[in-house]
This record gives C-alpha cells, sequence and structure tokens, in this order.
C-alpha cells in the first residue's frame, strides 16, 4: 500500500512541477486567443488581437514575450502567430479552405494559388497606396510583378528585400566548402576549379588522415536526404558560372533556357565525384546518411569540405564546431570560388534583392479591419519597430554608442541564440515583410547578421586569419559578388509552385524522382559511362523537354512584363 | 506401478527440458530487456546533454555536457498549462466515456440471442479500413459545431471497432452460465451487464482503458487541424509537436522555405527531453492498471 | 481444456432468431443501444465517405466537392498505368505482410514467455521496459537504428570482430536489407506494446487448467502448448483478422525516414506515393484514390480470412 502512495505522490509532484514551471513563464493560456480584440495593456488602452497562420515550419513565441508586448503598446496591435505542424502547406491550407474559416493573416507558402482560387484573400491593389512604408517596400515594377492572373495584388513578399546599400556578410547561399586547415596547410593557395579543390582535399588527407585527437578526416561528404539533396545535385549550374535559378539555367545572352542536367560540365563534374569515390575521398556513407548523421560529421571537425547552403549546416554545425573548441584545429568552414574551368566569373553570391513572388503576406476576407491590419504591417517596416525587431531592446539586447552605432556584447550575442530567451524576448514577426541592407540612419545594418563590426566581432579567430590571408573581411568577400541577374530571376520562384497539373510539372516531379534515385547511383557506379548512360535512359523517359518548354514560357513572360519598364 | 514409474520418468524428462526452457528464457528476456531500454536511456542521456554538444553525436548511455536546459526550454513553453489541463480533462472524460461506449457495444454484440449481432459487428469492423479522408471529416466536424471546440476530443473517437472486438472477444469467452442463470432470476439485460459481465470483465478494461488512455494522451493531430485557432483548447501534445515538428514537418520542403525557417530548427537535446516528458505520466500510470491484469487470475479461479 | 470456449461457440452459431415481436420486445435494451450506436457510427465514420466523390473530381477545396468539375475514373486510371504505383503496391504488401508476420509472431512469443517468468516484480519491470520504445516517435527510434547500422556502428564493429566481414556492410545501400530493418525496427518499437493485449487474455485463463495440466505430467513446455496458447487463441485469432486487413498500411514515417535514393525501388509505400503525388502537388483526388483502392483491398482480405476463420470454427470478425 506504502507504494501505491509513492506512485501517487509522484504523479501529483509531476503535476504540481509542471503546473508551476509553467505559471512562472506568464499567465499562460488565459488570454482568450480565440477572441479577435482584448483590451490589454494596464493604461486601458485597446490593443487589437489578429491572428496568423503561416504555412510553414516555424517557432511559436509566447504569448507574454516581451517585444511583442512593446510593439503592441507602439502600435495598438498584437498578432498571435501559428505555423505549420506536421502537415504540408498544401494540405493545411486546403483544410482552412474546406472550412471556410480564416486567420486575419496567412502566408499560403506553395498553398497560395489555391487560396486565391477561393477567393480567400483580399486585393490590395486599392490599399498599398495609403501605406507609405508599404509602398516604399518595392518598386512599381516589383509590385506589378505580383500582380496574380485577375490582375490584383494579393500579397506582399516578405523576405531578400534590401534597403540601401547591401550590406551581406555571410554568404547565406550555396558554396564548396573547406576547412581553414587544409588552406593553411598548403599555405592559403588559389583555388579557383573544381579540380583544384579536389586535388588540395587528396594531399591534405593523404599528409593528414587524421585528426589531432586521432580520429579519422572524412576528405568530403555529400548531404543527399531527401529534399536536401541540391547538395549533390544542382552544382553544375554554379560551375558553369550562373546564379541559383534553382532548376533551369537562364542564358542571359538568347534568353533560352538550359537544362543544367545534361550539360558537358554536370557530366565531368559527376565523373569527378565518381572517380573521388573510388579514391575514398568522398564519404562511402555519402547517399545514405541522414541529415542528423551529417550534422553530426561536420560537428566532429573530420569533414575536410562539402558543398551546402550556409543556413543548412553553420546555426547547428558551425556552433558545435565553434562549442567544442575545434575552431582552434582549423575546422570552421570558409567558401571558395569555384567553377569548371579558369576564366569563368562565379556566381554563387549575387547581389540585390530577390522577390520571390510565389507567395507572401496576405490579409483575408475573414479579417475584420483591412486598414487596422495593413497600416500594422506598415508600423512594422518602420524604422523604430524593425529595430525592435530584429535588433531588440537597447540596453538589454545591443548597444548604442555616441556615434548611433549599434553592437553586442558576447553575452547579448549567445544569449540572442537561445530558444527559450527568443521565445519569452524577442519577437521578430519573422514572416511579416522585412528589410536588409542599411538602416535607415545611414549607420547601422537593418538585423546584426548584416552590421560588419558585429559580424567581425563573432568571427573565429581560424576563420579571421584564413580571410587576412586572402584579403578578405567576409565570407561574401571569399566568393566575390556578380550583379544582380537580369529580370528573370529567380526561375525557382516559378518552379517551386508547378504541380502534376501540367505536364511540364509532371516532367518535373519525375526528373526528381529519377535524379534522386540515380544520381547516387553514378557516383558509386563501377562504369561511369554506364551509370551515366543508364541515368540518361530514365532521364528521358521523364521528358524533361516539357519542362524546359513551360520554364521557357515562363521565363519569356518575365521578360516581356520587365520590358514594359525598359 | 509401470505407468507411475513411466509418469515419473516423464516428469523427469520434462524437469530437465523446463531448466533448459528457464536458461533460454531468462537469456532471451536480458536481450531483449537491453535491447529495448537502450533507446529510451540514450533518450535519456541526450535530453540530459547539452544542445550544441549533442549535435556531435556519439552520446550513448550517459550525457556527456550535463545540463538541465533542454527540460526547462520545454517547461518555459507557452500554454503548456493548458494544454497540460485539457490534455488530463481529455484523457479522463475520454477514457470513461470510450469505455463505456465500447463495453456497451460489444455487450450487445456478444449476446448470442441478439437479432442484428453479425450485421452490427461488420457495420463496425467496416469502419476499421474505410477512410473519407481529411477534408470531408473536417467538413462534417465543423458541420456539427465540433471545430474549435473541447468536444472534439471526445466524440468523434468514442467508439471503435477495435476496442469492441477485443472486449467482445474477452466477453465471449466468459461462460454462459452465468447469464443464464441470472436470466432465470429475471434480470435483464441491463443487470447482466452491470452486475455480472461487467466485474469480470476488469483485465480487458484495464486494458482498453489504456489503449484509449494512451491515444488521448498521445494525440495532437486532432488538436492542430480543429482547434488550431482557439489556444484555450490546445493539447500537450500539441505544444510539445510545436516544438518538435519544426524539424520533422520538412517533407516536401524546399531549400527556399528553409532558408527562411532557420532557427525553427528544435536541437535533438529538446527534442529528447519533451519526449522524456511525454513518457513519464504514462509509466506512472501503467502499474495501477497492472493490477487488474493480475486481478483477473483471481477471479479466473471462480468462473466455473 | 479450451472446451468452455467450444461451447460457447456452438450455442453462438446455432442460435438463429426469428425475428418477432416479442423478441424484439424482450431484446428493446439491445435495440435501443444499437440504434444510437448506429446512428453514432452512420454520422462518424460513415457520412464522411461522401468524401470518395473527390476520387472522381478534380477536387479544388475552392469549389468545394459540389462544384468541382468530374473527371470520372481518370485518376485511377491514370494511377494503375502509372509504373511507380504499381512497384509501390508491391512494396507496401511485401512489407505489409513481413510486418505483420513478424511483430505478430514476436508478440505472442513475448507474452507467452514473460508470462512463464515466476517473480512477480521481475515480470512487472520487464513488461513495463517493454513498453516503453512504443512512446518514442519513428524519428528517435530510427536516428538510433541508422546509429547502430552505420559503418562504425555497433553491427559492424561485432560483424567485424567476428570476422564475419571484412569492410563494413553498408545495410542501407543495398535494397536487400531495407524490408527486414523495417521490419526489425517495427518488433523493436511494439512488441511490448503489442503483448499487453495477449498478457491480459492470459490472465483470463483458468488457473485450474494449469493444476490439472501439471498433475497430467505436463512441463512447462507442454503447458504452454496445451494451456496457454489454446487459451489465448480467440485473441490471436481476432487480432490476425484485424492485421491482415491492415496490410496496406505499412506505414509512412519509418520507410520515409530509413529510406534514401538507393533504396528507393522497395523502400516507398503508397502513403509516401500519396504525399509526392497528390498531397504535396495540390491534387487531392490521387490521395483519394489511392484511399478507395486500400479500403476495398483491406475490406476483400478480412472478407476472405472471416470465411476461413468461419470454416474452421475459429472466432469471427462478423
Amino acid at each position: 500500500m506504502r507504494r501505491k502512495h509513492i506512485k501517487t505522490l509522484m504523479l501529483t509532484a509531476l503535476m504540481t512541477a509542471s503546473l508551476i514551471t509553467g505559471c512562472g513563464g506568464g499567465d499562460g493560456g488565459s488570454g482568450g486567443d480565440g477572441k479577435k480584440t482584448s483590451s490589454g495593456g494596464d493604461d486601458g488602452k485597446s490593443i487589437k488581437e489578429f491572428t496568423a497562420f503561416f504555412a510553414t515550419p516555424g517557432s511559436e513565441i509566447n504569448d507574454d514575450n516581451e517585444i511583442q508586448q512593446i510593439i503592441a503598446e507602439k502600435t495598438g496591435v498584437k498578432v498571435k502567430e501559428t505555423w505549420l505542424t506536421g502537415q504540408t502547406a498544401e494540405e493545411a491550407i486546403g483544410t482552412i479552405i474546406a472550412g471556410g474559416e480564416y486567420p486575419d493573416f496567412i502566408e499560403g507558402g506553395s498553398g497560395s494559388p489555391q487560396l486565391v482560387d477561393a477567393g480567400a484573400l483580399v486585393a490590395l491593389d486599392d490599399y498599398i497606396d495609403k501605406y507609405p512604408n508599404i509602398k516604399e517596400f518595392f518598386t512599381e515594377q516589383e509590385w506589378d510583378s505580383l500582380r496574380q492572373e485577375d490582375g490584383h495584388i494579393y500579397w506582399i513578399p516578405q523576405f531578400s528585400n534590401i534597403y540601401g546599400e547591401e550590406k551581406a556578410c555571410e554568404h547565406n547561399d550555396e558554396a564548396f566548402w573547406i576547412q581553414t586547415r587544409v588552406l593553411k596547410w598548403a599555405d592559403y593557395p588559389e583555388i579557383k576549379t573544381m579540380d583544384q579543390y579536389f586535388d588540395l582535399i587528396e594531399k591534405y588527407y593523404e599528409a593528414n588522415p587524421k585528426m589531432e585527437d586521432g580520429t579519422e578526416n572524412i576528405p568530403y561528404t555529400i548531404l543527399c536526404e531527401d529534399w536536401r539533396y541540391f547538395c549533390l545535385e544542382n552544382a553544375p549550374q554554379f560551375l558553369d558560372g550562373y546564379p541559383n535559378d534553382g532548376s533551369v539555367i537562364v542564358d542571359p545572352e538568347t534568353l533560352k533556357v538550359i537544362d543544367y542536367n545534361t550539360t558537358p560540365t554536370a557530366v565531368r563534374y559527376f565523373k569527378k565525384l565518381n572517380e573521388e569515390y573510388h579514391k575514398g575521398i568522398v564519404d562511402r556513407e555519402s547517399f545514405t546518411q541522414t541529415y542528423d548523421e551529417y550534422i553530426a560529421k561536420l560537428s566532429s571537425g573530420r569533414v575536410l569540405g562539402m558543398i551546402d547552403q550556409w543556413w543548412d549546416f553553420a546555426y547547428t554545425a558551425g556552433d558545435a564546431i565553434k562549442s567544442a573548441g575545434l575552431d582552434k584545429q582549423g575546422c570552421s568552414y570558409v567558401p571558395l570560388p569555384i567553377t569548371i574551368e579558369e576564366g569563368i566569373t562565379n556566381q554563387w553570391h549575387n547581389s540585390g534583392g530577390v522577390v520571390n513572388a510565389s507567395s507572401g503576406l496576405a490579409v483575408t476576407t475573414s479579417c475584420d479591419d483591412v486598414e487596422a491590419a495593413l497600416q500594422f504591417v506598415d508600423d512594422l517596416l518602420s524604422q523604430e519597430i524593425h529595430d525592435l525587431r530584429f535588433w531588440g531592446v537597447e540596453g538589454t539586447d545591443y548597444n548604442k554608442n555616441e556615434k548611433g552605432e549599434f553592437s553586442r556584447t558576447d553575452e547579448m550575442r549567445t544569449r540572442c541564440a537561445d530558444t527559450a530567451y527568443k521565445a519569452s524576448h524577442m519577437c521578430t514577426y519573422s514572416y511579416f515583410p522585412q528589410w536588409g541592407g542599411t538602416s535607415r540612419d545611414n549607420i547601422n545594418a537593418m538585423s546584426p547578421s548584416g552590421q560588419a563590426s558585429e559580424f567581425y566581432d563573432g568571427l573565429k579567430d581560424d576563420v579571421k586569419e584564413c580571410f587576412d590571408a586572402y584579403g578578405a573581411k567576409t565570407y561574401v568577400e571569399m566568393l566575390g559578388t556578380s550583379e544582380a541577374p537580369g529580370a528573370w530571376y529567380p526561375m525557382w520562384s516559378y518552379s517551386n509552385n508547378i504541380t502534376t497539373n501540367t505536364d511540364g510539372g509532371m516532367a518535373w516531379t519525375k526528373m526528381g524522382e529519377i535524379k534522386h534515385e540515380y544520381l547516387p547511383k553514378v557516383v558509386m557506379a563501377k562504369d561511369f559511362e554506364k551509370g551515366w548512360d543508364e541515368y540518361m535512359e530514365a532521364y528521358k523517359k521523364c521528358k524533361p523537354e516539357d519542362f524546359l518548354a513551360e520554364m521557357q514560357t515562363e521565363l519569356d513572360r518575365r521578360m516581356e512584363e520587365a520590358a514594359k519598364y525598359q | 506401478m509401470e505407468n507411475t514409474e513411466n509418469k515419473k520418468r516423464r516428469r523427469k524428462k520434462s524437469s530437465n527440458a523446463d531448466i533448459a526452457f528457464t536458461v533460454f528464457n531468462s537469456i532471451f528476456m536480458i536481450i531483449f530487456v537491453i535491447v529495448t531500454l537502450y533507446p529510451v536511456l540514450n533518450t535519456l542521456a541526450i535530453s540530459f546533454n547539452d544542445g550544441t554538444d549533442a549535435l556531435r553525436g556519439g552520446i550513448h548511455l550517459f550525457p556527456r555536457k550535463f545540463t538541465l536546459k533542454n527540460y526547462t526550454t520545454v517547461l518555459e513553453k507557452n500554454n503548456l498549462v493548458t494544454g497540460a489541463i485539457v490534455t488530463v480533462a481529455r484523457t479522463v472524460i475520454g477514457t470513461l466515456t470510450a469505455l463505456l461506449a465500447n463495453a456497451i457495444l460489444a455487450f450487445i454484440v456478444s449476446r448470442p440471442r441478439f437479432m442484428f449481432r453479425k450485421q452490427l459487428s461488420l457495420f463496425w469492423v467496416v469502419t476499421m479500413y474505410v477512410n473519407g479522408g481529411l477534408i470531408p471529416t473536417f467538413i462534417l466536424f465543423k458541420g456539427l459545431g465540433l471545430t474549435n471546440s473541447f468536444w472534439v476530443y471526445i466524440i468523434p473517437g468514442m467508439l471503435s471497432a477495435f476496442n469492441m472486438l477485443v472486449i467482445r472477444t474477452y466477453m465471449n469467452g466468459l461462460p454462459d452460465s452465468l447469464v443464464e442463470s441470472a436470466q432465470l432470476d429475471g434480470a435483464g439485460y441491463t443487470t447482466i451487464f452491470i452486475k455480472i459481465i461487467s466485474p469480470l470483465c476488469k483485465p480487458v478494461y484495464a486494458t482498453v482503458a489504456l489503449f484509449v488512455a494512451v491515444g488521448q494522451w498521445n494525440s495532437w493531430f486532432d488538436a492542430m487541424l480543429y482547434n488550431r485557432m482557439s489556444s484555450e483548447y490546445t493539447t500537450l501534445q500539441y505544444e510539445l509537436m510545436k516544438l518538435l515538428s519544426s524539424v520533422t514537418s520538412t517533407q516536401g520542403a524546399s531549400a527556399e522555405t528553409m532558408k527562411n525557417a532557420v532557427g525553427a530548427v528544435t536541437p535533438v537535446s529538446v527534442r529528447a527531453a519533451a519526449t522524456i516528458i511525454t513518457m513519464l505520466p504514462i509509466i506512472c500510470i501503467y502499474p495501477f492498471l497492472q493490477k487488474y491484469f493480475v486481478t483477473g487470475l483471481t477471479l479466473g479461479g471462480v468462473k466455473e | 481444456m479450451s472446451g468452455r470456449r467450444k461451447k460457447t461457440k456452438q450455442v453462438e452459431t446455432e442460435m438463429k432468431v426469428k425475428i418477432t415481436w416479442k423478441e424484439i420486445k424482450r431484446q428493446k435494451v439491445l435495440l435501443f443501444w444499437s440504434a444510437i450506436i448506429v446512428i453514432y457510427g452512420f454520422i462518424f465514420c460513415y457520412l464522411p465517405l461522401g468524401g470518395w466523390l473527390m476520387a472522381f473530381q478534380n477536387y479544388k477545396p475552392a469549389k468545394g466537392l459540389f462544384h468541382s468539375e468530374f473527371v470520372g475514373m481518370d485518376k485511377f486510371i491514370r494511377l494503375f498505368s502509372d509504373e511507380t504505383f504499381i512497384r509501390v503496391i508491391r512494396n507496401t504488401l511485401a512489407m505489409g505482410v513481413i510486418n505483420l508476420v513478424v511483430t505478430f509472431v514476436m508478440a505472442i512469443l513475448f507474452a507467452i514467455l514473460l508470462n512463464e517468468i515466476r517473480q512477480r516484480r521481475t515480470k512487472k519491470v520487464i513488461q513495463t521496459i517493454s513498453y516503453l520504445p512504443h512512446f518514442l516517435s519513428w524519428i528517435i527510434v530510427t536516428g538510433i537504428l541508422h546509429d547502430a547500422l552505420s559503418g562504425s556502428g555497433i553491427v559492424n564493429e561485432i560483424l567485424k570482430n567476428l570476422n564475419l566481414t571484412e569492410h563494413s556492410v553498408d545495410f542501407f545501400a543495398h535494397p536487400s536489407y531495407f524490408w527486414p530493418i523495417v521490419a526489425f525496427a517495427n518488433v523493436w518499437k511494439e512488441t511490448g506494446w503489442n503483448a499487453i493485449i495477449y498478457l491480459s487474455a492470459i490472465t483470463a485463463i483458468d488457473p485450474s487448467l494449469y493444476e490439472a495440466a501439471a498433475i497430467d505430467g505436463a512441463g512447462r513446455l507442454a503447458k504452454i502448448k496445451h494451456v496457454t496458447l489454446p487459451g489465448i487463441k480467440s485473441t490471436i485469432i481476432i487480432l490476425l483478422l484485424m492485421n491482415v486487413g491492415n496490410v496496406l498500411n505499412a506505414g509512412f514515417e519509418i520507410q520515409y525516414l530509413l529510406g534514401n535514393g538507393l533504396v528507393k525501388s522497395v523502400s516507398e509505400t503508397i502513403d509516401i506515393y500519396v504525399l509526392k503525388w497528390g498531397i504535396s502537388q495540390g491534387d487531392y483526388a490521387i490521395g483519394t484514390a489511392a484511399g478507395i483502392f486500400k479500403s476495398i483491398v483491406s475490406i476483400l482480405l478480412i472478407v476472405i480470412a472471416n470465411q476461413v476463420a468461419k470454416r474452421s470454427g475459429e472466432e469471427r470478425l462478423y
């Protein structure tokens, strides 16, 4: 009987514990979130509450989030954000439409066209002119590019929009990365081509098969899990010196689309991988590893080089390398400006903003006060609120010197990266429109990641040393910047949203499936030529020409639209 | 004489076999326990390990860099209290109603005299294999006023063919003599159900209660789907899923969406902590239910 | 030994009650509750089946079920003329059957063996441990499995130490290993949980039967064979019948998490196909059509299985 008591006690204790800790966080879920308006604030000022749903994964912030509260007091509006959980965007949007009840704000992701069809969105064209900050967000041409078939504008793309001078320090995109120790060992050579890159890795690996602590180095690994297989498949477009159009190459001279999967460069690239695989340079587990395993390998500092997008590894493996002190051994990654041959200008990094016209923040017909909703979006773009969103509270999250320059201490930087702190304090309203580039004060960057001094202070020593050796100050300078590509850019904003409803979309989906299955086989094949031929045979069956034709049509359309403004 | 001799020999032989069996059984159980306990201990170790450090992998039974931070991160999550209250409520109410409903249904279809016994069973068996799909179900629930409501957790899932069949099988195995004699005494179906059958069904009721309770405790999809916008009906699991699925729901994601979702990725260690927190109450409750499995044994003695 | 059960069954099958007013009056309580239950079942389980219409439409959420364009059997034709779909059915069936057999046998074996443990506390502890993995999500279980089977994982270490292999076996690169790995993962995660139901059925066995067997000189194996197994036979049959109808629900997450490009040809199930070619494309009809196909096959399977059970005089589903 006594044992029973203990069990009961444990249970009660558990419940109470969760109650207490939960309560510590504030008044939990007592706020009536279902209601649209609730009066809040001590001064009795009424705060209007809106709801928002974003059909994309995201992290929810707490109801009593401090900065959200400050913004609410300043703007009179608070938005309760909900994110996609355990569903695909299309499915979530599909059910919401079936229910016919919408949140006030919505970002439909790839489900956006469905929302337009359902008449769920408010046309914004007539409103835009009334809100200066919103109006300023895009040029007339950009606004027009957002018009749907019926001629109306329904959403505002939130990202990659540059105010003033561009201030990118990080290369938040794809590149061939290499550990600084490899470069240092070879006395910081100029690496310009794919062959040189693999040569260097091979030589280093021959001389240093193991790390300081005896763990074996992995010369080169490829992440190939699910949609992340871009690490394997899309390098040929960059190697030929084209920007990341995502699905096709666009020849800027002739304005014709080119399939990067079948170019001579693609053959050379995969042949190289095949050779390196058989030499033992390419990790044998490349094609079977999961993302977690890949990150674990990178975090242990064993991997000398790989191709990946910065955001895909830097915030996980990059931090782990630092916290384990492996940067002292030179395990941090820097990008290299690699092309297939010397003399090709690389476009790994492009300057200028990118308008992804395919989706964005929209206001729904369920919103009972469109003007207030848009006023809020307008307010969020004002410099004061924008600083609150991305820098935080002055004195707490960043310091300001007499010149008006923002900076953060190490402690502030670590805290701002903490999950719990982000939920309780920071409120970026991350899927509302936002600026990159330079602040309206002409001194600071719109967000900390663009602040040069801030960036340099946060840099690891081995990276600083490497940058110095190449005369670079930032990741971007390691690669060099190219001008923004033409008016068509980026083609992925179209290909991301095509579905099997069209022949082109059907071909695109099939191509993806075939590449996913055959590319690993090609790299592992004993006889490359044979493996490649088999791949090509299967690839041709997907009718890539249908897809290319559809992309060409879209390209022509975009160029035609753009021509109106010249 | 010969007979007893034979029997003795047989007994001896069988006792040798018994020993072999015991040895085999012990080895089997030891391996089984190690293999099944490992993932749990591994999760526990990771849940107490520093998040960034855990990314490096290679943590097996003990944390490398001990911290409680993962637990505080999870427990500080917004709405956790509301979620916990709703979850406890739905588990208690849901289990009781489901148990009652399934028991009644099982009782009806286990009555040999009942005229639609076969048809009613078939009616439910079919429901196990047909499904109208997400959207039609959503439209229906909305029409019935079950969206943005607590009752969506209780009413739609009240009856399940699986649970009904489990109880029915058990009831079918009970001796008819008990029911027959009660009927002779003039007892109606209600009395038989409450007074005679149900007390004998404790073990199976406990089993079904466990299934339903675990299902209720763990479910989050209904909270996400039907109460997305009313956070007063959120459940514990949904809140935890929000924390977890930002990584797992990347099925069909694209590089472009993930680029903007940076920071939405939850560390493995937090995932582990959330899992452990979910498991705890169930581990605590199970021994209570186990009691009924044992009671069944003694009841069995008076059955016939 | 199982005479009691046999008798019940006979009573059941023999009882063909004629529907008369007297009988209706007699069963009015049962009929009243059945009526409520049927109404409930109709609303919650059968009404949504109206959604099956979607399979014959180019369903657009914006237009709804009643205004979407009808395309007849188009979606079914598309499905069955797609080689991939046929391959996916094969994979689903294969994994479904393998999983069914393996998890089923393991759960029964485990329940019986656990029941043979004499020390009650040990028994309780083992049981509690055994079902714990059920509460781990697939992402955690597959993560650990991936770790164990990787080049430097424990399995390869053991194989190398036993000199069974020279180089690490890359388990996830060969299609032939995939199905066994999935089966193992299922056994690992669910054996203890699936055994609960058998353990509860074992408790219902009359202890006097064991005593009687012991007097007859039965050893432990003989007792298992002649008392325990017959005692839980009806539970086994019912669960088997139910699960036979579920072979096409071989899963989604586990294959999704363990699969990769190299084993794609054997790893994709119907559910993964539906996600890729239906839901992710905003094509609801494909998913519904595949769902209807699954339902039809399931119902066919259980009707057959039920007939077999009926012929052999076993417990039936209906």
